[in-house]
């Protein structure tokens, strides 16, 4: 018998349906992949089954039983745990204080038992193979990674009989992505039911037996894992058929050097780099996660000190502040890693979020011209594609691929032919990502030199001229045509091998 | 129109609550609505109106400005002390003590900015440090008589309009341009909406952030030469009044306490609000105590109101 059935599930905000028709059954024992494009009502839907949010119409039943909680704690009580993306950790408390939070073990008096703490933490980290990590660190100490993982250990905590897991993997790097998928398989082998949701198809193919997909808020579609194709998954999420994720790469690399780095170091993370990335040039940085990459990025556009030197387009530069990177056409832009905290003004509007960093060009006699604004908002809105309402409509009610294509909007306005993308990918779907990749070589060819990251190695494989794998702060090996693959970048970015 | 009744709401609320209130008010003491006392509750809002333009700004931009009762008050006392009742003076102590504002301002704003001193800390601390230098300056003895052409700045009529609303009005056109018209408000309200996005845009966060304290500084030191203009004379103390008026004004104006969002044209509203209330409660027969304390709820009945429909709004962007 079915653990979960789903039908007819219908969710409103105000005039805005996120889910009209969701249907969904899952049994005990299985992996199931949810599948759709963002905005196709996964979130509502997982935000439902968890007690965050509630539904207007259809039923929830799980074994068997009416379902409709009240809060999180009462999904819990049902036996239903999610471990969402946007983390909801707490900064100030320690690794397995997170891990307890609200169901702390008691002494007979009431207060925390922390030796119980440690002894049950110490457990569940061992029974499911955990990566290091130290139960009495402090939270803001770890990496992104390191958060996620914890989040992970939190759902798991409460020993659910469904647990659910929101684009887990795209915060994890390539070792701890592996042990996540086979952590799932193992939940399921213990008779759980693990709803698993990725923009990954490889990883979805490696561990899901069953998937359902969504499209604008409704189920188009559930099938057995192995009977069917990746084009026909694409094809019913997209509801349309995407020729090819990755465009075709044709080098348009000139031999002028666009931004040449020399002796770059930047905090105890990044230490004495040098490269040199040319004028329509795609080149692609990997590595492990936490090797430096984030620190490189930021301090070449300034959000971090650094010490070095940097020349664009020939001249020696100088940048202690994004304010100094985004000059204009001979400038540096960065798509910054995290969308929501430092790329998007959410409760502002499309419009004002494209032209912020470009306002002043706005201005007559210091008064700014909407007409002028409009034009050059409609332009980029047009020319990304971003589906937005009107450009009026806030930035954080946009699906996350809209959300990057505005700041993508955002970076190209100030003109820098100079762009930093950091996993510019992550968390979108895979129709917008076919679009980034496709724009990423459009601008190359128009002589834009772009320096990119990915946590998702095929990327890099498919969409860089060049790749430099970075190794404890500094660049291991730097693979060019045919030695880009996955097996290369991996390997240079684990095994001593000599600097290239 | 709809779009921009939507956007501004809280701002259309906070008018909407000004004139049942002004209804209200009338109801209870029917000579309310008359000409002579409507100009003198304007008169008496524009002060707190002109006190909470500075603060307007520096609560967009995501900070909070306690300073402005010795700002004021030490503007005020300097100015009768350095006149002693003269006008002439003036043309050189009115820019001498804008300045003086500014320069408050300016330190406010550079310990928020540079040294990441936080913004009620800060402003604290030069609230009390002012409030220190004038009481070893005035040894707290009362000060001459305010100069003629203050008073008539303040309680003076130009074709039967009280001097100050005008000024008011001229206030306001700045400040609704600079935060609908100008590179500077579009910086504004992307730094108190995250001061990080903005950073990464490349907005100048710094600058922005100082100048909004200058700004601060500044009004808060012009409304302390005009109140003494209206009271006749300076005193200690004088300012006290506004630290929660400038704030509650800016609050009920529809802004978020936590920056980002709002309007002067709110603030404007906010301070008519605060002062027909005060017109309206003595004529309730309530005693003083009773007063403050039904003046003190109706305000944060006001303030929450317009929080709700922020917390809603956030509540609403995290889910999706």
């Amino acid at each position: 018998m079915d653990l979960v059935t789903v039908k007819g599930l219908s969710k409103r905000y105000g005039g805005i349906v996120a889910l009209s028709d969701a249907t969904f059954s899952a049994r005990a024992g299985e992996v199931h992949a949810l599948l759709g494009e963002n905005g196709a009502g996964k979130s509502t839907f997982i935000q439902i089954l968890s007690g965050a949010v509630r539904h207007d119409g259809g039923s929830i039943l799980v074994d068997g039983q009416d379902y409709r909680p009240a809060n999180p704690d009462a999904a819990q009580a049902r036996g239903i745990a999610a471990v969402f993306q946007e983390l909801s950790l707490i900064p100030d408390l320690s690794v397995e204080q997170n891990i307890w939070f609200r169901h702390e073990p008691r002494t007979w008096l009431g207060t925390v038992n922390r030796g119980e703490m440690r002894r049950k933490t110490l457990a569940l980290l061992e029974k499911y193979n955990f990566p290091a990590l130290r139960p009495d660190r402090e939270l803001r100490r770890l990496t992104l990674a390191e958060r996620q993982i914890v989040e992970i250990a939190k759902g798991l905590a409460k020993d659910p009989r469904i647990l659910i897991l929101d684009e887990a993997t795209s915060a994890l790097p390539a070792r701890e992505a592996d042990w996540l998928l086979k952590l799932t398989r193992q939940l399921a082998a213990e008779g759980r039911l693990v709803i698993f949701i990725s923009h990954r198809m490889a990883e979805v193919r490696a561990i899901a037996d069953r998937l359902t997909i969504f499209r604008n808020g409704a189920t188009v579609a559930a099938h057995d894992a192995n009977a069917v194709s990746d084009n026909e998954i694409v094809a019913q999420m997209i509801g349309r058929h995407l020729d090819r994720l990755y465009p075709e790469r044709v080098p348009t690399a000139t031999d002028r050097i666009a931004l040449r780095v020399n002796n770059f170091s930047s905090g105890s993370r990044l230490s004495a780099v040098d490269f040199a990335l040319r004028e329509g040039e795609v080149l692609g940085v990997g590595g492990l996660q936490g090797h430096g990459q984030r620190e490189l990025f930021q301090a070449l556009f300034g959000a971090a000190r650094a010490a070095g030197t940097v020349e664009l387009w020939g001249k020696p530069v100088s940048i202690g502040n994004p304010r100094q990177a985004l000059i204009g056409r001979d400038g540096i832009a960065l798509v910054p890693e995290d969308r929501r905290g430092q790329g998007l003004l959410l409760t502002k509007s499309v419009r004002e979020n494209l032209t912020l960093s470009v306002i002043n060009r706005f201005t007559e006699n210091g008064l700014l011209s909407r007409q002028k604004e409009s034009d050059m908002v409609k332009e980029m809105v047009d020319f990304l594609r971003i589906k937005a309402g009107t450009p009026e409509q806030l930035a954080g009610t946009l699906s996350g691929g809209n959300q990057q294509k505005v700041i993508f909007g955002k970076m190209l306005l100030t003109q820098a032919r100079v762009l930093l993308l950091y996993d510019p990918t992550r968390g979108v779907d895979v129709g917008t990502k076919g679009e980034i990749f496709q724009l990423m070589r459009d601008l190359a060819a128009k002589g834009y030199a772009i320096l990119f990251h990915s946590s998702d190695m095929p990327e890099l494989v498919h969409v860089a001229d060049r790749v430099m794998v970075m190794r404890n702060g500094r660049i291991a090996a730097t693979l060019e045509g045919e030695h880009i693959s996955e097996e290369g970048i991996l390997r240079a970015a684990m095994l001593e091998t000599r600097a290239a | 129109m709809s779009a921009f009744l939507t956007r501004n709401r809280l701002i259309v609320l906070a008018y909407a609550g000004m004139v049942v209130l002004l209804l209200v008010t009338a109801l209870f003491s029917p000579g309310f609505l008359s000409v002579s006392n409507m100009r003198s509750t304007v008169v008496l809002a524009a002060f707190v109106g002109i006190v909470a333009l500075g603060q307007t700004f520096v609560i967009i931009g995501g900070g909070i400005d306690l300073s402005v009762p010795w700002v004021l008050n030490s503007a005020a006392i300097i100015m009768a002390l350095l006149c002693g009742g003269q006008d002439l003076p003036l043309i050189w102590v009115m820019p001498l003590l804008l300045a003086g504002g500014a320069v408050i301002g300016l330190v406010n704003g550079v310990g928020v900015a540079r040294f990441g001193v936080p913004p009620i800390i800060m402003t604290l601390a030069t609230n009390v440090i002012l409030q220190g230098l004038i009481l070893v300056l005035t040894g707290g003895s009362p000060t001459p008589s305010a100069p003629a052409l203050i008073q008539f700045l303040s309680v003076g009529r130009i074709g039967g309009f009280p001097v100050i609303a005008l000024i008011w009005l001229a206030l306001t056109l700045v400040a609704t341009l600079l935060l609908s018209k100008a590179a500077f408000g579009r910086h504004l309200y992307a730094l108190g909406t995250s001061a990080t996005v903005a950073e990464f845009s490349g907005v100048p966060t710094a600058r922005t952030t100082i100048l909004t304290y200058v700004a601060s500084g500044l009004t808060a030191a012009f409304a302390g030469m005009l109140l003494t203009g209206y009271s006749g004379q300076a005193y200690l103390g004088m300012g006290d009044a506004y630290l929660f008026t400038s704030i509650a004004a800016v609050a009920i104006g529809g802004a978020s306490i936590l920056g980002g969002s709002g309007h002067y044209l709110g603030t404007v509203a906010g301070a008519m609000v605060l002062t027909i209330l005060t017109g309206l409660l003595p004529a309730l027969n309530l005693s003083s105590g009773a007063l403050l304390i039904v003046y003190g709820a109706v305000i944060l009945l006001t303030v929450s109101i317009g929080s709700e429909a922020f917390a809603g709004l956030g509540g609403r962007l995290r889910r999706n």
